[in-house]
């Protein structure tokens, strides 16, 4: 069996470490608890240990380079362990061990927090060679009924499920008198609940989920948070993004409407710098930032990150489009570095693009607010005291109240508004 | 060239023990003490080395260059526990009995920032680093009693990794020194509080003779 040893959480809780000195190479026998590599985080040196006897089949990256927490480290073949056994050998890594075999473990591996294993891939190889194939589950072919329309239609105001229906027409087409002649199966008289055998899953918290837990946690205990609704017409910059979004596609350039939101937000920034800040209370001041480095909330599969768009003031659109569309790649393939996401000094939520209207974006600590965007909704607007179509866009600013009064906020929303609704400003602005 | 001995100092022979021990030790002289991956060309200033021939050391655990001086107290601890332990919340852990020890004559109030410093506001007066090998870990701290931040702003770059809220700052403008924050015992009498702290925090703890 071919075993995928992932770098672990080293427990200071960072995301990545580098290679100093690998201790093993490729075709090497190793025991359980042999020194593999030495790993540097920020402030810690740590020898991780092999979790198991085998032969290093592959190592995944040179001294010097950078590893992620969770990504594959060591590759090993675990000799003597094949099929079935194999299988039962990657459930172990789940299965709560008991007391004394935790011990075991933290002792011999000389690691702690999240010792990542293999898992449910633990029987994953990177070649096919000598690994075991999970058995694939017998598959149920799906069958697809052909039917006439009369006969669909019939079926389904009668609420039946035509591909159960066995066609009597040409080729085993479903006809409406095969509709009316069918008798459902009958499935028993009382309808059979599955009850699950245990009452609930236990999943170990990722890295990553950790992370937003603290962060989300220390923003709402930090800060005084307070959120501002408004609603933006954008008619015209529907219309600009429209004549420039196949010119920016032949360069490859994705243009969507978020680089315009972040040009706006900076530009009403260089008007609020308040919201550009940062309360120092132990120092009894406040540390206005100079630049402008923008925060776009990305939702990934393994949680929402955040990488900065650095000196978006010094960026022209499309040079944020084709940021966002790097940075949101990074971050969907999990390649973002720690670089990426720091120094943010305000931060824009895009949940509009799944699918909400308004929200309470929580603060990006310790800066003094962000901005949700919405889903861009077709209503009703008065222009020139007529009732006309409009596209209009829902934006909510959470601000932290101890730094950014009321009317302070209200004041930069509608400078964003002005931005967005005469898209023309920001370029000359 | 500046050339980077072994590891030497005091604290080298906690490695070699088989039971939890500390250390406080004030070094003898100014040392420069690279991080395991720190490269000398990377982390010193070194026409001024040279100058004035300061001893450039490489240790075992992580973190950035870090500069020793008889101005500074050094608290050094193996750990051997099997049951050892997070890196971080053992970095807490001596943190705590350390600022404890502190504020026990002083009148400000020190805290953890970034992942192992402690500070007053924004400026660092302590920075720690570990090793973990098999079965045992390495801590290793640096308190600047009363050594001016010039000093190291004299002989050490800027490195390569910071923590966040040190937001570029040079040395001078990111390091103090306790003696600064209004500290006004002696360094010795702040030796003797911490070691009775930290022999609070780690019961089979056994302090290890500085004559070694």
């Amino acid at each position: 069996m071919r075993y995928i040893f992932n770098f672990p959480d080293i427990g200071e809780g960072l995301e990545e470490g580098t290679i100093l000195e690998w201790y093993v190479k490729k075709g090497q026998e190793v025991k359980t608890g042999d020194n593999l590599v030495q790993m540097e985080t920020d402030k810690v040196v740590a020898d991780i240990p092999s979790p198991k006897d085998g032969t290093i089949v592959a190592l995944f990256g040179e001294v010097g380079e950078v590893a992620i927490v969770g990504e594959p480290l060591v590759e090993i073949e675990i000799e003597g362990v094949h099929g079935e056994d194999a299988q039962e050998e990657a459930k172990k890594e789940y299965a709560p061990e008991p007391e004394e075999e935790d011990f075991e473990e933290e002792e011999a591996a000389a690691v702690v927090g999240t010792m990542e294993t293999a898992g449910k891939g633990a029987v994953m190889a990177a070649s096919d060679e000598g690994s075991e194939k999970e058995p694939e589950k017998e598959a149920k072919p799906e069958r697809k009924a052909l039917a006439t329309p009369v006969a669909r239609a019939m079926a389904k105001e009668m609420d039946i499920d035509i591909n159960e229906v066995k066609g009597t027409g040409p080729s085993g087409r479903v006809t409406k008198a095969d509709i009316e002649n069918f008798k459902p199966a009958k499935k028993g008289k009382v309808k059979k609940h599955e009850i699950p055998t245990d009452e609930f899953t236990y999943e170990p918290l990722s890295q990553i989920r950790k992370t937003i837990s603290r962060n989300m946690l220390n923003s709402k205990q930090s800060a005084a948070h307070m959120t501002v609704f408004e609603e933006v017409e954008i008619s015209e910059l529907i219309n600009i993004r429209s004549r420039y979004k196949t010119s920016f596609a032949d360069e490859d350039v994705k243009l969507t409407y978020l680089p315009f939101i972040v040009k706006a937000v900076v530009h009403a920034l260089k008007h609020h710098r308040q919201i550009n800040s940062q309360m120092d209370l132990e120092n009894d001041r406040m540390i206005f930032n100079n630049r402008y480095n923008i925060g776009i909330a990305v939702d990934t599969a393994e949680g929402l990150v955040v990488p900065v768009i650095k000196d978006a003031d010094q960026l022209s659109i499309k040079e944020i489009a084709q940021q966002i569309t790097e940075l949101a790649d990074k971050a969907n393939s999990r390649k973002l570095s720690m670089d990426d996401m720091k120094g943010g000094t305000f931060t824009i939520t895009n949940y509009g693009s799944i699918g909400g209207i308004f929200a309470t974006p929580v603060i990006n600590y310790p800066q003094a607010g962000i901005l949700g965007v919405g889903r861009i909704v077709k209503k009703p607007i008065i222009k020139d005291d007529a009732v006309v179509p409009g596209n209009v866009l829902a934006l909510s600013l959470s601000v932290d109240h101890r730094i950014v009064d009321g009317g302070e906020a209200s004041r930069f929303v509608n400078k964003i508004m002005e931005y967005l609704s005469d898209p023309i400003a920001l370029i000359m602005d | 060239m500046v050339i980077v001995s072994e590891y030497n100092l005091p604290d080298i022979h906690l490695l070699n023990q088989q039971s939890n021990k500390f250390l406080l030790w004030i070094p003898d002289k100014q040392y420069i003490v690279l991080g395991a991956s720190n490269k000398a060309d990377d982390s010193v200033v070194e026409s001024l080395v040279l100058r004035d021939n300061i001893s450039v050391l490489k240790r075992r655990t992580g973190g950035q260059t870090v500069m020793l001086t008889p101005n500074n107290l050094i608290i050094s601890a193996v750990i051997t526990d099997k049951n050892v332990m997070k890196p971080k919340d053992l970095f807490n852990k001596f943190n705590n009995h350390i600022i404890a020890a502190i504020e026990k004559d002083h009148f400000v109030r020190f805290r953890t920032r970034g992942i192992s410093d402690i500070a007053l506001g924004e400026k660092k007066i302590m920075g720690s680093s570990m090793y973990r090998g098999k079965g045992m870990l390495f801590y290793h701290a640096v308190l600047n009693f009363d050594e001016p931040a010039t000093t190291f702003q004299k002989y050490l770059k800027h490195p390569k990794n910071e923590p966040d809220y040190r937001k570029g700052r040079s040395h001078h403008e990111f390091v103090t020194s306790l003696k600064e924050t209004g500290y006004t015992k002696s360094i010795f009498h702040l030796k003797n509080e911490i070691n009775d702290s930290l022999e609070k925090m780690i019961p089979s703890c056994k302090i290890m003779d500085e004559a070694m």
